[in-house]
């Protein structure tokens, strides 16, 4: 063990570097969309964003989960804390929509709520001041959260086993403030493009995505470390089976909360709340639906039933790519619904609107960037520290992982 | 028993592992494959039954037939004897049939979706909270069935079976989907109850002294040798019955939410509900099966089976899934107020402050501030206070239900059609009468069937003894 250095592969760097080349060149082509069609670029950002957030932040919660339960999966904690240490990159990719909220939330502008009783009455929490305070609040304790996750972990590297119990402490506080801060941000970020529409089950919904993002971005990454030093003489298939139940228990509680949600908000037929999925059941919306029931849940369920398929890390890698794009289109038909052809937010609009299908190609371009970015800064992350978390008390159990039956 | 005696912390002793803090183990030491038999069928087979049994069975029985003579008097007279009116149509009958139905869930939980994950803390307490969940659902199942007043009727209205009238229960009704979701749920829980029963049948068949014992145990192991095949084909049946149970945890308690949700009314129509009920099910079962697995380990000296690991990890179930409780209940006083409906204000408004106010801050003691008690260790350490604070888990998750059914029915829309509602003595006497019938159920099977699987347990002494030897790998 001594000799073993646990260090990243040398080939990280390269992708490294091609994920910032892929970064700038998304970030040129935003900043082209940002002088020529300002709208779509705001909206396109959101959904890019939500993506790459909801890795960090589904990775993050993973990784207290894991401090917790002490789960099995230990060998994966080092992917999980990179990837939380992205948070501070992603505080600063956040302000586009800072920049954006004028385009992206209707309640911003003051002639909207003094004509909408209903938006009067939410000013008190949906205003700019409180918002932004709002934002400052979830991502200062994400902050806080990953980097005293961070620099115990380190201690407890050296040597200093007086931090597990209290990063087990932090974990729990942790999760909790996750939980509230994430229900609140999926409200603050995306419900209230629609300011009228409300559903109590949303907050589940986001964390919820967090943790498949997470899932599937953690198995894509093991995937390309098992087939090189170290972690091709620590990963076993028992390892990614474990990941692949989990996917597979998201990808259920995925359909689960939006059949719930779907099924009770259709069958009551509210004015509040149905028209929320009116658009996305229309105009070409409901292609869109029929494809994310069939491939965020039906194939990839079926697919992941099969335990020779969880085993295999370079199958199951593709199952797990096939994943994030699904989630980035889940994210697309949670925001763009929302908005019309022209990138306006219809809630903005006089007179009713509804809106058609469309795809703006600032949709690939949005995505490129923060995700090169994003995708860079975990690699660097992930390159500074050994890529086994040796230390970690529950690494003996994880390491005699030999997977399920 | 000392957790020091573990091998974890002799490890500890010696220096190795020192800032480890190890569970204590699933299995206390030096045990064997026979004295786990022996320990096990002894409550069953040779010890003589505790005074302290027949007592207890007493005062069980003493409510059973409490629930005998309420029965025999609502069929006689009519669900008029319950407090139940309109506006409140419906109260005691749902707030314990959810209340029921909820308990279930911590058996199913333990023996299908545990046994997928592996947990072996689970083996020493799945086969009495699978008989928890057999004995839940069927007192839950009375109040339906009661409530249609003529429940020798209830087939004709609630399955759907080809009729001369050619008429249908009404399937986009969620009580409608109860019905299919309860009777799959209690099936399925019967069978893989039964099917883990069945090794244990033979052994309690093989070390019978009579021959009548010998007989009854050896028609119910159903031919079992144990034979390398039948162990074979066991395990792969067993599994796939945890396969096809897991999705129940979930399905039940959602399908049993949505008798509120689909409906429109405020407080009743939430999204939320089917994860929130799910939770508060899981949470209110793992208090029944502590406040069941506490006496038990304690009458019976089964320290070393049910250890303070399986106390501790039912406490933490508690906390995860009551915190998730806390959320919902956080989660819909802020949607009230963020839908900007003056209803669902309103229906909270009631909730925080109208007649019931005194039961709903009681459930948010004990279901979102009590339950904090449960991060701390020395807590989970206290075996008694535990069982104390499980008591009071019941209590707030039966408090739970019956402020959402009671206030968001008891202020109707129209402020003319409000009302109270007030239980009756036959309400009363109806809900004790099922803890009774529950709890006799209960006593019954500790007496006569092996209450902890041996087959089962046999496993954690092969395991246990392997840890000692294993080789530190890292």
């Amino acid at each position: 063990m001594a000799e073993t250095t646990y260090a990243p592969p040398a080939d990280i760097d390269a992708l490294r570097s091609r994920a910032l080349i892929a970064g700038a060149a998304g970030l040129v082509a935003c900043g082209i969309g940002f002088i020529v069609d300002r709208d779509h670029f705001f909206r396109s950002w959101l959904i890019a964003y939500l993506l790459f957030l909801g890795i960090a932040l589904g990775s993050m919660g993973l990784l207290m989960i894991q401090h917790l339960s002490g789960g099995a999966w230990g060998v994966f904690r080092r992917i999980f804390e990179a990837s939380s240490r992205t948070l501070p990159l992603l505080a600063i990719l956040f302000l586009p929509i800072v920049l954006g909220m004028g385009t992206l939330y209707s309640w911003t502008h003051p002639e909207h709520v003094q004509a909408d009783e209903v938006l009067q009455h939410k000013a008190v929490y949906l205003n700019t001041g409180f918002f932004l305070l709002r934002a400052f609040i979830y991502f200062a304790g994400w902050i806080l959260i990953a980097w005293t996750m961070t620099r115990w972990s380190r201690r407890q590297d050296e040597g200093d086993m007086s931090v597990n119990l209290r990063l087990q402490y932090l974990s729990g506080g942790g999760i909790v403030f996750y939980a509230f801060a994430a229900t609140f941000a999926g409200i603050d970020w995306v419900m209230s493009i629609n300011p009228h529409w409300f559903s109590t089950l949303f907050g589940f919904i986001f964390i919820g995505g967090h943790g498949l993002a997470a899932l599937s971005f953690t198995i894509v990454i093991s995937a390309f470390l098992v087939r090189r030093a170290p972690m091709e003489q620590i990963l076993k298939p028992g390892h990614f089976h474990d990941l692949g139940k989990l996917s597979l228990a998201f990808v259920m509680l995925w359909a689960y909360f939006n059949f719930s949600q779907y099924m009770l908000v259709y069958a009551a037929n509210l004015v509040e709340e149905v028209p929320y999925f009116v658009a996305r059941i229309s105009h070409g919306w409901q292609f869109l639906a029929i494809f994310l029931v069939l491939f965020q849940f039906a194939v990839p369920f079926l697919l992941l039933l099969s335990r020779d398929l969880k085993r295999m890390p370079h199958r199951l890698v593709w199952v797990s790519l096939a994943l994030l794009l699904v989630r980035y289109i889940d994210l697309f038909m949670l925001v763009s619904p929302e908005f019309a052809s022209t990138g306006a937010n219809l809630h903005m609009l006089e007179g009713e609107h509804a809106s058609g299908f469309f795809v703006h190609w600032l949709d690939l371009a949005a995505p490129l960037a923060v995700g090169g970015l994003w995708l860079w800064m975990f690699l660097t992350q992930l390159a500074q520290r050994p890529l086994v978390a040796f230390a970690d008390p529950y690494l003996r159990e994880a390491l005699q992982s030999s997977g399920g039956h | 028993m000392a957790p020091s005696e573990h091998p974890h912390d002799q490890t500890t002793a010696a220096g190795e592992r020192p800032w480890f803090r190890a569970a204590p183990p699933v299995l206390g030491p030096g045990h064997t494959f026979e004295s786990v038999t022996e320990k096990i069928s002894a409550i069953v087979m040779t010890r003589r039954t505790p005074v302290g049994w027949f007592l207890g069975f007493a005062i069980a029985f003493a409510f059973l037939m409490l629930l005998n003579v309420t029965i025999g008097h609502l069929l006689l007279t009519g669900i008029g004897i319950w407090g139940n009116n309109i506006p409140v149509g419906w109260a005691f009958d749902i707030i314990n049939f959810v209340w029921w139905i909820g308990i279930g869930h911590a058996g199913t939980l333990i023996s299908a979706i545990l046994l997928l994950f592996r947990q072996q803390w689970r083996t020493s307490i799945n086969r009495f909270a699978e008989a928890m969940t057999l004995f839940a659902v069927a007192c839950a199942a009375m109040f339906p069935l009661l409530h249609t007043g003529r429940p020798w009727l209830a087939a004709y209205w609630l399955f759907p079976y080809p009729n001369t009238m050619n008429l249908w229960p009404q399937f986009r009704s969620p009580l409608i989907w109860d019905v299919f979701a309860v009777s799959t749920y209690f099936t399925v829980s019967l069978l893989f109850w039964y099917t883990g029963l069945v090794p244990d049948m033979a052994t309690l068949r093989d070390r019978a002294k009579s021959r009548s014992a010998a007989v009854i145990f050896g028609v119910l192991s159903l031919g079992w040798r144990g034979s390398a095949r039948h162990w074979q084909r066991y395990e792969m049946a067993y599994l796939l019955l945890a396969a096809i149970s897991t999705p129940l945890v979930l399905s039940v308690h959602s399908v049993v939410s949505f008798d509120f949700a689909v409906s429109v009314l405020p407080g009743w129509h939430a999204t939320i509900f089917p994860p929130y009920f799910v939770a508060g099910a899981i949470y209110s079962g793992f208090a029944m099966v502590m406040t069941l697995a506490v006496p038990l380990r304690k009458f019976y000296g089964l320290e070393d089976f049910i250890t303070m690991r399986h106390i501790h990890n039912m406490t933490k179930v508690m906390l995860v899934t009551g915190m998730i409780v806390a959320y919902g209940y956080a989660n819909e006083a802020f949607f009230a107020w963020y839908s900007a409906n003056p209803y669902e204000q309103y229906m909270m408004a009631n909730r925080m402050g109208g007649p019931y106010a005194v039961m709903y801050w009681s459930l948010i003691a004990i279901n979102a501030v009590m339950i904090q008690l449960f991060w701390f260790r020395r807590v989970r350490d206290n075996v008694m206070l535990l069982f104390v604070l499980s008591l009071f888990v019941n209590v707030g998750m039966w408090l739970e239900r019956f402020i959402i059914i009671v206030t968001s029915l008891h202020r109707d829309f129209l402020p003319s059609s409000w009302d109270m509602y007030a239980p009756t003595r036959w309400d009363f006497a109806m809900f004790t009468g099922t803890i009774g019938l529950f709890l006799s159920l209960f006593f019954l099977f500790i007496r006569f069937l092996p209450a902890i699987a041996m087959f089962e347990m046999r496993t954690l002494v092969e395991e246990e003894t392997h840890e000692l030897e294993r080789p530190g790998m890292v």
